[in-house]
């Protein structure tokens, strides 16, 4: 993949460009502020995919506790701007760019925060395959949920609100482009095609030198930290989180874009994250059966085409 | 010339294993086998099917631990190490079914391997300055030219899976040779080969021996294979060792015989 | 004391329950290696089946008690063959992660139905068997209680007779050993497996309805909490053991009834989890299984 840093500042440019512009096209577009909404949820939702991408598509390890990462990034991120950021902006709440720089220490805690709880995931789940693993990081997903729904200082079961609104257009691509260019720039490198090599035959990757324990870990780690920032982009764009909305529905709604987009390919991945982000938008009037049709899509899906809907280098060689 | 001058290696042991034993359950697969493959050596492992080859290599690379005796590589003893650290310190081997990484290409299945020598740490890969981009062109290189000289750069990136039967046990031994191996294990290389690959296969381990300065152990049941490469060859049965010896010794020796021809194994030493 | 033994028979109450729909993971996964996600819907329809049947049959009797729970039975029995036949036979042979996520799309495809045909709101559901409550010695014993502990034990009798002594049992037994060596020896392994999935489904089915007998209120997201506690029973037994789902069950919803009683009982539903981990970490064969060895 050519000078992946060039990509990655084009999509830093793009994001700063679109963001300076909300004012001229809010005057100028009907429901702009709508469409703003979606193409953040969409940003959102690529990020998660993404990042679940690496732990599930690239390196095989199925994992269906992602929104247990989202939702330590949330609250840690929350966290640093409710309790912390009074402090440090002061009463009057201090000038953007400062709010901004509150925002990058926030997101960063998150991240952090989420990573240290992929660690905390990954090595238990280190000698489980397929179906268990599946079910154990479902269980921890649960178990964080319970979690906090016990922590009274973060809400409890109501969760935490009036979080500030700092979740905007940059932000969202700001941090989609840094995903997307660490899990891919890190897939496609010589170290990278060792997460593949996990996936495709243990056995035979320790036998070629490689640490398969050290690549699912870090795996799980990477992926969570993104997870974790998607998290907090989210708890600042909603300015409202609670326990229950990161249970194993949304997990398994991640898992659907990653099996959707072809487990392993980062660009049929986010397609499907567009794709299923608008589509409950555009069934909004048919919103009961929404989720009926997401089930019949996936078991269609397995039978039909197991390779995934965007996966278009069905017979060539992963590169 | 007295067998038992030949039973031991002429050069200083590279890979040794003194009285090696392991139990599964109520079942000794393995029993107290002494072995040595001298420095430089090509040696061979043969025996009925069910002897415990195979076993014995998943003994010599970490996949198993034996329940008592010691395996040792270079005179360090590789109790409890695990299978990649035991790569490291230079034992690379084949698999009896072939265990490439089907969905990479053939040039990612040799890449990967590299990584045991790879200059750079790994958030190089994010970080991406000169020494990461020298680093990943000196591997593209090196990748390059071993799948020269086996003759597979032509597929190089065709899915590892697309691969000719031969071809493909061609390149798990090219991925053992990017790890820099001192000592090469192969789990019956020419299984499944026709007797024109067989020749060509027994000619490309020893220019790779030569090239390479390797010492190999060679598991095969193919006689023609074995006879005609090997300069010492051991033979398992039901887990003990029966017999060591050159080619000459081996194919005369009268339990050797008894142990392929016996009334439970069918084959014959001569028909390969 | 009396206090430990109330909370005692409540835990093997309810660990009955899950010891049915565990037996149901862990039968489909003996012969088929595979964990059925939608196992737990399934359990889900047996209680709504009891809920509708409830309206055609008078309440409170014991005939017609009985003739709900073996209605239920049926039809989540048809239910799980009609899945398995559906679902998840066009994908045997294929990758095991490929069925994972079908069972999840089935799984999905039961709760939201249900949603939409049986509306999100929670029903109540009749009192199927005539209801009292007996004291014993100190201990309040429901009759709902005693139900669940009569039915549970029979069918577990049942099962026993038709895994050991009947020749589709044996065939179940010889396909969760080697599924080409039965097939060699003449097994029919589709049928085998329909009937393994029938079975499983028709033990959810009485667990639903048991479940609804003592906990009433019925909605379709019902069967996700006591499903997945089940199968985290059916591991701790050992998956693919039968006595061990029945063992785990038993532990599970006793442990569970004592947290429930406990200082820590907002914590009652991240126990089974805990367990979970604790299990594949230190024992992963479970209490009763046998670990295997993989063939390099």
């Amino acid at each position: 993949m050519p000078r992946p840093h060039f990509y990655l500042l084009l999509a830093l440019l793009a994001a700063y460009g679109l963001s300076a512009s909300t004012g001229w096209l809010e005057a100028h577009l009907d429901g702009w502020a709508y469409y703003q909404d979606v193409l953040i949820g969409i940003g959102i939702n690529i990020i998660l995919a993404v990042s679940l991408n690496l732990v599930n598509g690239y390196t095989g390890q199925f994992s269906l506790g992602h929104a247990g990462f989202m939702s330590v990034g949330a609250y840690l991120a929350a966290a640093v701007s409710l309790f912390l950021g009074p402090r440090l902006l002061g009463e009057e709440g201090g000038t953007a760019f400062q709010q901004g720089l509150m925002f990058l220490a926030a997101l960063t805690a998150g991240g952090l925060g989420a990573a240290l709880a992929g660690v905390a995931v990954g090595i238990p789940s280190l000698r489980l395959k397929g179906d268990y693993l599946a079910l154990v990081t479902l269980g921890f997903g649960e178990i964080i949920r319970v979690i906090f729904q016990n922590v009274e200082v973060l809400g409890g079961a109501l969760g935490l609100n009036g979080i500030p609104a700092y979740t905007s257009l940059f932000w969202v691509l700001a941090v989609g482009a840094v995903t997307v260019f660490t899990v891919t720039s890190l897939v496609h490198s010589t170290y990278g095609r060792g997460f593949l090599a996990t996936h495709d035959d243990e056995i035979a990757s320790e036998a070629v030198g490689l640490n398969t324990t050290r690549y699912k870990i870090v795996a799980f780690v990477i992926g969570a930290f993104f997870a974790g920032a998607a998290g907090g982009l989210y708890g600042h764009f909603k300015m409202t989180i609670t326990p229950t909305g990161f249970d194993f529905t949304k997990s398994i709604e991640i898992v659907v874009m990653v099996i959707l987009g072809g487990m392993g390919n980062t660009l049929g991945v986010i397609l499907a994250a567009i794709l299923l982000t608008l589509l409950p938008e555009v069934l909004r009037p048919i919103a009961e059966y929404r989720m009926i049709i997401y089930s019949l899509l996936l078991i269609v899906l397995m039978i039909v085409r197991p390779q995934g809907l965007f996966n278009f280098r069905f017979g060539k060689a992963k590169s | 010339m007295p067998a038992t001058q030949s039973n031991q290696a002429t050069n200083p042991p590279i890979l040794r294993l003194d009285r090696v034993s392991i139990k599964f359950g109520g079942l000794t697969a393995v029993n107290a086998v002494d072995f040595t493959v001298g420095e430089g050596e090509l040696c061979g492992l043969i025996g009925p099917n069910g002897a415990g080859k195979t076993t014995v290599f998943n003994l010599m690379t970490g996949v198993y631990q034996p329940t008592s005796g010691t395996v040792r590589f270079n005179g360090r003893p590789l109790a409890g190490l695990r299978v990649n650290e035991i790569v490291e310190c230079g034992i690379a081997r084949t698999f009896q079914n072939i265990r490439l990484f089907g969905s990479l290409s053939v040039f990612d299945n040799v890449r990967v391997a590299c990584n045991l020598h790879r200059g750079t740490a790994a958030f190089h890969a994010l970080i991406r300055l000169g020494a990461f981009r020298r680093d990943e062109a000196a591997i593209t290189k090196r990748a390059e030219e071993l799948l020269d000289i086996f003759n597979l750069r032509r597929f190089r990136d065709a899915p590892a899976k697309s691969l000719p039967y031969g071809e493909q046990r061609r390149l798990e031994i090219v991925r053992c040779l990017a790890t820099k191996p001192r000592l090469l294990l192969l789990d019956e290389p020419a299984a499944g080969m026709n007797p024109t690959e067989k020749v060509d296969l027994i000619r490309l381990i020893q220019q790779v021996q030569k090239q390479f300065g390797l010492s190999i152990l060679l598991v095969e049941h193919s006689m023609k294979v074995v006879m005609g490469v090997c300069s010492r060859i051991a033979v398992l049965d039901y887990g003990v060792k029966i017999a060591e010896g050159n080619p000459a010794q081996i194919q005369s020796d009268p339990k050797v015989i008894e142990a392929y021809l016996g009334e439970d194994h069918g084959t014959s030493l001569s028909h390969h | 004391m009396s206090e430990f033994l109330q909370q005692l028979l409540n835990g093997l109450s309810l660990g009955a329950i899950y010891a049915l729909i565990a037996l149901g993971y862990t039968m489909v996964y003996g012969v088929l290696r595979f964990i059925n996600f939608a196992h737990s819907d399934v359990f889900m329809v047996g209680a709504f089946l009891g809920y509708y049947l409830g309206k055609f049959i008078p309440e409170n009797t014991v005939g017609g008690g009985l003739l709900i729970l073996l209605g239920a039975m049926l039809g989540c029995a048809v239910l799980g063959m009609t899945i398995e036949r559906l679902a998840y036979r066009p994908l045997r042979g294929g990758a095991t992660l490929n069925v994972l996520i079908t069972a999840i799309g089935v799984s999905l495809l039961l709760e939201y139905s249900g949603q939409v045909f049986f509306g999100a709101t929670p029903r109540t559901f009749p009192a199927v068997f005539p209801s009292a409550n007996f004291t014993l010695g100190g201990l309040v014993i429901s009759s709902n209680q005693v139900v669940v502990i009569v039915v549970t034990a029979l069918l577990m009798v049942g099962l026993q007779f038709i895994v050991y002594r009947t020749k589709i049992g044996t065939a179940m037994r010889a396909v969760s050993l080697n599924p080409k060596a039965a097939q060699l020896v003449g097994v029919n392994n589709d049928i085998v497996i329909s009937f393994t999935f029938g079975l499983g489904s028709a033990l959810a089915g009485a667990g639903g309805i048991l479940y609804a007998l003592n906990y009433p209120s019925i909605d379709p997201l019902m069967g996700v909490m006591p499903g997945l506690k089940a199968f985290v029973a059916a591991v701790l037994g050992g998956i693919g053991n039968i006595p061990g789902a029945a063992l785990g069950g038993l532990l599970l919803g006793t442990v569970e009834t004592f947290v429930n009683g406990s200082q820590w009982s907002t914590y009652k539903d991240a126990i089974a989890f805990a367990i979970l981990i604790i299990i594949l970490l230190f024992r992963p064969a479970g209490l009763l299984g046998k670990a295997s060895v993989e063939k390099v």
